[in-house]
């Protein structure tokens, strides 16, 4: 029902004519901010654009894991810190997944560059 | 800084430079945010023309002064070990003369910008000798053992560096707003390997590319001493050759600049020993995971409303890639 096109598609077109049109004039002591600028648009567009599913999802296997469904991410941390999850532990490549999961959908967002994306 | 403050300025370099003719021929803003401010200051001096920078505080912050003169300090200690530093020369911590405390230490020419620096193959004489030359630079400052009366204000050395720095983090990890399991697991993975003891020694804290100045000619400043302290001198090597402070330049495995070997050696050179590579690598993931939090720390003013800016709002954004190499290096480790 929301008006096209989406904040995603705003946010990333715009940042084109930011890094295009505009950012060539800029004085050279307005480059940086500009810059950052254009990488602030990309991140949220990126995040406008991700599917928030595995958010829940997360949770629901960090709940499992620990066996606090109320705040199933501070269990998890509190849980690592204990090292109930070490090598040799039973759950230990379970939530080593699980890490590497979560880690991977928010760098897509805020750093894909560091995937070899984007 | 107005017409009188120049003036009380200018009376007390006099007085401290011991040459009642001194004059100060410019003055001018070079840099800072919100907490310091560097002035390049000319100077004729008994008939010479010389070139200063003056570092100071806003006035705003005058509760953090007393950091001026800790730096004062470090940075005497460090020239008098033979570290490539700006030779400081007067420290002044009376806040009537400009305001706040400050102290004036030699300009030096050179180049410290991150990015620039590790895609120049001639900055600091080349990649090897730049290496080289930091692995002696570091090992300078690693020859500054406690206990220094000069240095009291760094408290007593820690015994357990590594142990210190684990639950540092996770205290810095407990102030903040989410948990972040991905650095507690990268925290727990150092905890599983306790570092052997080492005779603590001055630690930069903030050797990286970046901080370093170079020319051609080779490294002509260590810079920013604020976060010094007793510790491992591994601490700093690892850093140093963080992938994270590489600025891209991945391969170059010295802060971007040249090859560890080069780095090692050049150690070597001064200290009479390489360093143990293992204990290395255990603080390069500690670097990781310390940036990680600073960065944390950095959003959270932005978050907190104490300081709206869009630079420490992007900050924040580093986290997840620097979780992405704890893992990565985590994982590595068990399977060492």
């Amino acid at each position: 029902m929301r008006e096209l096109p989406c904040g995603a598609d705003l946010l990333a077109i715009a940042r084109e004519v930011l890094l295009a049109e505009l950012l060539p004039h800029l004085p050279e002591d307005k480059v940086l901010a500009a810059r950052m600028v254009a990488n602030a648009m990309g991140i949220a567009a990126r995040e406008a654009a991700q599917d928030p599913g595995w958010i829940a999802d997360a949770r629901a296997r960090m709940a499992t894991l620990t066996g606090d469904a109320a705040e199933p991410l501070r269990a998890f941390a509190t849980a690592i810190r204990a090292g109930a999850f070490d090598p040799g532990t039973p759950r230990h490549a379970e939530a080593a997944a699980l890490l590497g999961e979560i880690t991977r959908a928010r760098v897509t967002v805020s750093a894909p560059r560091a995937l070899g994306k984007g | 800084m107005d017409d009188a403050r120049r003036e009380r300025l200018a009376m007390w370099l006099r007085a401290a430079a011991g040459d009642a003719s001194l004059a100060v021929t410019a003055m001018a803003r070079l840099s800072g945010g919100a907490i310091q401010q560097n002035w390049a200051v000319d100077v004729v001096r008994d008939g010479a023309a010389e070139a200063w920078v003056l570092r100071t505080d806003n006035a705003a912050t005058l509760a953090v002064s007393h950091g001026r003169a800790a730096e004062f300090a470090l940075l005497r200690a460090a020239f008098a070990a033979g570290v490539t530093v700006p030779e400081p020369l007067f420290l002044c911590t009376d806040a009537q003369v400009i305001g706040a405390p400050f102290f004036v230490m030699r300009r030096v020419g050179g180049i410290a910008a991150g990015h620039r620096v590790v895609k120049s193959d001639t900055l600091g004489g080349g990649r090897e000798a730049c290496a080289r030359a930091l692995g002696r630079e570091l090992a300078r400052i690693h020859t500054i053992r406690p206990p220094r009366a000069d240095l009291a204000f760094l408290g007593d050395p820690p015994g357990d560096p590594g142990a210190a720095f684990i639950a540092g983090q996770r205290a810095a990890l407990d102030r903040q707003r989410l948990p972040h399991p991905a650095l507690e697991w990268g925290l727990r993975a150092l905890e599983r390997e306790p570092l052997p003891p080492v005779a603590p020694v001055l630690c930069h804290n903030d050797f990286r590319t970046g901080n370093i100045m170079l020319d051609t000619a080779g490294v002509t400043a260590v810079l920013d001493w604020e976060f010094a302290g007793w510790g491992d001198p591994h601490a700093d090597l690892g850093w140093l050759c963080a992938r994270c402070w590489r600025f891209g330049n991945v391969s170059q495995e010295a802060g971007g600049i040249g090859p560890r070997g080069a780095l090692y050696e050049g150690y070597a050179e001064v200290s009479g020993h390489p360093p143990e590579h293992a204990r290395v690598l255990w603080w390069e993931l500690a670097a990781h995971l310390r940036w990680a939090v600073i960065a944390l720390d950095q959003a959270e003013r932005h978050l907190s409303g104490v300081e709206p800016s869009l630079e420490l709002a992007l900050t924040g954004h580093l986290v997840p890639e620097l979780e992405w190499q704890v893992l990565a290096m985590a994982e590595a480790r068990a399977h060492a």
